[in-house]
């Protein structure tokens, strides 16, 4: 199994990228949390361990192995995604853990790589017709997703349940679907949103709507972008420097260490760090894309694809939400953000990647 | 495993341009966004996130002490406890506020609920802890002390009134305390700390080692002893009288240092909530009040300056019955003619007011300017008074008679002993000052008081005579014999007036301000006193209510201070003024234009020769006459002579070129 090409042509780039990315947010996480808990630091440690060991295991096993299994590891994850509504354990008003003593596991994150490799394996299998995907074509790999879609909403965990559409669609979108049923979508969508705002509560329009103007009620439901502003604009250029950063370590930022850590290294390293993040996301994306590109088979392209989309998602919707562009829907950063599966699956996921690199030229 | 060789598809490629294309212009926006917001609006938001964490507690250092000239202490500052909380730091409140309770002295739950709240709080303010509960407060988490320094006046009530008293935050809030408040207060030190969301502090140094230590000394002018003497004399006198109050005043007539200055009812600086705050001021510098009779001597002193009137001459007293315009004066005993001594001795209110007469208004107004009254003498204590005397052109038709004896002028006790010390000393007007010399904690000298001359008002001969005259007032038959003392010629001047009444206008009946003032040694003076009893009952006259307080305050003080009385004849025995102080100049350009007073005629129209017409305005404004200015550049003519007195009507006349 071990096969000496795959040093060859293994992606040491991307890997560095990756641990590196690791490592800012083990720093981060430790700045912001060493003063008021500085057990989740400490936890963190355990996580990126456990990372590292499953994202070797991810490197190794041919992927392939994925694509036989790819039913049984999709039925796997909504069996445990139901359980969590009769074991899960709560926190603040959400259902989202499953408790195993000493840890917790959040099975919302493996869906998203359990999604990836069914819709993969589903769209590899079904060669699609020469215009395209038809709608009708989409009814069973949408009900692939619709189904963890809706137990994880129901959690809740609104941001989870919108990187599994972004997923979907940019997964669809990779195996062709017909122009017309992509303007034929739009215009639906387009139409319906209004009649669904409508049925928002007042809060949740609050949420969506202050972060195009915070300044209105800072201390309400524009306080999350308010703080969050606050805090990457305060570190200027170059930052106040590791460990001085105010905001994030003073708790004025709410979710620093989850959500918000962005904004606490942007604080911390000031414009030349967070150009430096981004810069690196943006590499592993590309990476990702070239990956997918180059991968030997169908099954590999769309795999890597969608771990692709999967991080760009995330990231993209993290980096607009804390600096304020788009609004705050609980969407954490892959590698920086703190949370122990959220962690391990993004490790997984880039493991994956690397895995598909090293494989493009072995049959 | 059957690899399913992937399908080279045109359109693949547009969509993985299409997704490229995408990210990247999603990435664009979130790099253009970091400069907007990190360089763009950098300043703005850094501003708030200081708004938000920031905070500074100032931490001052010792209060300085307070001597006496003799170097007893007045005013100390004792270090204590203060115990703080960083209540956000507090893990348990309940149990922490049950071990601490008894030990701050405080009620459990007030001291939870402290515990409970915001940031930085002061759980208890300058407490004294022994080493035991030190330990006991320092090992919970969030609480500590830090020392803080508590006024103590180990004196009590003695000689409050000139020092004041501070409040909990060791600021001045009166007297001493007050005007060198910035001085005593020393440094202080900021510490600067930020607070967390919840308003916990973290501070960035350690309290205790950043409390700074220097601290000041003060040294007044005010003799611990001759103070004693002057608020025992003083009580008693009040009492006697059964009076609403009274101050007193000890000046060195030749320095102008502040000896002594009593209040009645005083009060316990160490304990000031207990007195009503009227009783915290210094009165005899934040009280004006009509003088009455003893404004004769200012009087008598112009008259004869002027060669208005001369010893010898006697005046006709009218037996007591004196009408001007619509006004009747009177005398208390109807007197014929009286040699101006003899005026001075009975203190005749119709001999006065036509000396006055025959002085005029102008030359009144400006001598009596000269004394001092209507302007601040500057002494270094808060809340003088200025007292009220207004342009002789606003007087109505009695008040060049009144001003003669003292009514429709008012002076603090203050201005009236430093006017008294120029006749004292010679003729000159010094500086009222309470505070000698300031030192740094090594004994390094920061400032010093000197005496300071303001001006020189009458020659050495005017005063003499006008003291030959006081001694009479104490002598048999004069009306302040009650202060005379064996061995000693006293010279001073009797005083009763009435209160004005300032509901109704005019004056309250039967409430008077009986004064005693004068000096001792009468001719080599080295006591200035003033004692008013306000509104004594039954004796009100100040010859008998506040004359043996005058003569209580003077004999002892002249025993502790050594003075012994030496009655032979022939020796000079005033020590004039001149030899030892001598004024400070203003500045250099100044000096040259101060041409050095005429000791025979200081208020005279001076030399003007050579002058500038800024200079000769100055001049002209320091002895309170007008001039009228012809031409300019230097003065080369004036009109009367120098040496003149100033002329009855209308300007001295100065022409320049």
């Amino acid at each position: 199994m071990i096969d000496r090409r795959l040093f060859t042509y293994f992606d040491w780039a991307t890997l560095t990228i990756v641990l590196a990315l690791v490592l800012v947010g083990f720093a981060s996480v430790y700045s912001a949390t060493h003063i008021h808990m500085p057990g989740i630091y400490k936890k963190d440690i355990y996580w990126v361990i456990i990372g590292s060991v499953l994202m070797f295991t991810a490197i190794i096993l041919n992927y392939g192995f994925l694509e036989r299994s790819a039913y049984f590891i999709y039925g796997g994850s909504i069996l445990i995604l139901i359980s969590v509504f009769f074991i899960g354990s709560s926190f603040s008003g959400a259902k989202r853990w499953i408790s195993f003593g000493f840890f917790t596991l959040q099975p919302s994150e493996l869906a998203k790589l359990a999604l990836i490799i069914i819709l993969a394996k589903y769209f590899s299998a079904k060669d699609a017709p020469q215009k395209g995907l038809e709608l009708k074509d989409l009814a069973v790999p949408g009900l692939l997703m619709i189904i963890p879609f809706l137990l994880i909403a129901k959690q809740p965990d609104l941001g989870t349940g919108i990187i599994l559409w972004m997923i979907f669609w940019s997964m669809a979108f990779m195996a062709k679907i017909r122009t017309r049923v992509i303007i034929g979508l739009g215009v639906v969508f387009g139409a319906l949103a209004p009649i669904g705002w409508m049925f928002l509560k007042d809060y949740q329009k609050a949420r969506l709507t202050s972060f195009l103007n915070p300044d209105a009620d800072p201390l309400g439901s524009g306080y999350h972008i308010m703080q969050s502003k606050i805090a990457i604009g305060s570190g200027g250029v170059f930052g106040k420097g590791f460990m001085e950063g105010t905001q994030g370590k003073l708790m004025f930022l709410p979710e620093h260490h989850t959500d918000f850590i962005f904004a606490v290294l942007a604080e911390e390293w000031g414009l030349i760090g967070s150009m430096l993040v981004v810069g690196l996301f943006l590499s592993l994306i590309l990476s990702g894309l070239n990956t997918a590109n180059t991968a030997k088979d169908r099954f590999g392209f769309l795999l890597a694809f969608g771990i692709s989309s999967m991080f760009f998602w995330q990231a993209a919707i993290n980096l607009g939400m804390v600096s304020g562009v788009l609004p705050v829907v609980g969407v954490p950063l892959p590698f920086l953000s703190y949370g122990g599966s959220f962690l391990i699956t993004s490790m997984i996921a880039a493991g994956l990647l690397l895995n598909i690199k090293m494989r493009r030229f072995i049959f | 495993m059957k690899p399913k060789k992937k399908k080279p598809e045109s359109s693949l490629k547009v969509r993985v341009t299409v997704v490229l294309g995408f990210f990247l212009v999603f990435f664009s926006a979130i790099f253009f966004r970091a400069f907007q917001l990190q360089v763009l609006d950098r300043d703005s938001l850094q501003h708030l996130a200081m708004k938000q964490h920031r905070k500074t507690i100032n931490i001052q250092s010792k209060r300085g002490d307070i001597y006496d000239r003799n170097l007893k202490e007045l005013a100390v500052s004792i270090e204590v406890d203060s115990v703080f909380a960083q209540s956000g730091k507090v893990e348990n409140p309940r149990e922490v506020s049950k071990a601490l309770a008894p030990v701050l002295g405080m009620n459990m739950f007030e001291l939870e609920k402290k515990l409970k709240t915001g940031t930085f709080v002061w759980l208890k303010r300058q407490v004294d802890l022994n080493e035991e509960q030190r330990k006991l407060v320092t090992s919970f988490e969030g609480v500590g002390i830090v020392k803080e320094s508590r006024r103590f006046y180990p004196n009590r009530q003695l000689a409050s009134n000139i020092i004041g008293f501070t409040g909990l935050d060791s600021n001045g809030l009166e007297g001493v305390e007050r005007h060198y408040d910035n001085i005593l207060k020393g440094s202080s030190v900021k510490i600067v700390g930020d607070k967390d969301a919840m308003g916990r502090m973290l501070l960035f140094e350690d309290l205790d080692k950043k409390v700074p230590v220097q601290s000041m000394v003060v040294e007044l002018t005010i003799d611990k002893n001759i103070q004693y003497i002057t608020e025992k004399a003083l009580k008693k006198a009040v009492e006697d009288a059964n009076a609403k109050g009274g101050t007193a005043i000890v000046m060195d007539p030749v320095t102008g240092e502040i000896l002594a200055m009593a209040s009645q009812p005083t009060f316990d600086p160490n304990d000031v909530k207990k007195f009503d705050a009227s009783q915290w001021k210094n009165k005899s510098i934040t009280d004006a009040f009509e003088p009455g009779s003893i404004f004769k001597l200012f009087l008598i002193s112009a008259a004869l300056e002027e060669g208005i009137v001369k010893i010898k001459d006697s005046i006709f007293c009218e037996n007591g019955n004196y009408r001007v315009s619509d006004r009747v004066f009177h005398d208390h005993i109807g007197y014929g003619w009286l040699t101006v001594p003899l005026i001075m001795k009975y203190s005749s209110n119709i001999g006065s007011a036509k000396i006055g007469e025959k002085l005029g208004k102008a030359q009144l107004y400006r001598y009596v300017k000269a004394f001092g009254f209507g302007t601040k003498t500057g002494v270094d204590l808060p809340g003088e008074a200025t007292g009220s005397f207004m342009h002789y052109s606003k007087w109505s038709n009695v008040t060049l008679h009144t001003v003669s004896f003292g009514q429709g002028v008012s002076a603090t006790g203050v201005q009236l002993v430093t006017a008294m010390s120029a006749i004292a000393n010679g003729g000159f007007i010094v500086k009222p000052y309470v505070v000698k010399s300031i030192k740094d904690s090594s004994g390094k000298v920061i400032s010093e008081s000197n005496p300071t001359i303001v001006r020189r008002i009458i020659s050495e001969d005017t005063a003499r005579k006008v003291t030959d005259m006081l001694i009479e007032v104490t002598k048999q038959g004069g009306t302040g014999t009650k202060a005379a003392i064996e061995g000693f010629d006293v010279a001073g001047k009797t005083g009763t007036a009435q209160k004005p009444d300032f509901k109704h206008g005019g004056y309250a009946s039967g409430a008077y301000m009986a004064s005693f003032m004068g000096y001792v040694p009468a001719k080599n003076p080295r006591l200035a006193i003033l004692v008013s009893i306000d509104e004594p009952r039954g004796e009100y006259y100040g010859g008998l209510v506040s004359a043996p307080a005058f003569k209580e305050i003077a004999q002892e003080s002249l025993s502790y201070l050594g003075v012994f009385p030496e009655k032979q004849d022939g020796m000079p025995k005033v020590q004039y003024i001149k030899n030892t102080i001598q004024p400070e100049p203003v500045n250099e350009l100044e000096e040259a234009e101060v041409a050095s007073p005429d000791p025979l005629r200081p208020m005279a129209i001076p030399d003007f020769t050579g002058k500038t017409v800024r200079a000769v305005l100055r001049m002209a404004r320091e002895r309170s006459f007008e001039v009228a200015v012809v031409g300019s550049g230097r003065a080369v003519s004036q009109k009367p002579a120098p040496g003149s007195s100033i002329p009855e009507k209308g300007p001295v006349v100065v022409t320049f070129q």
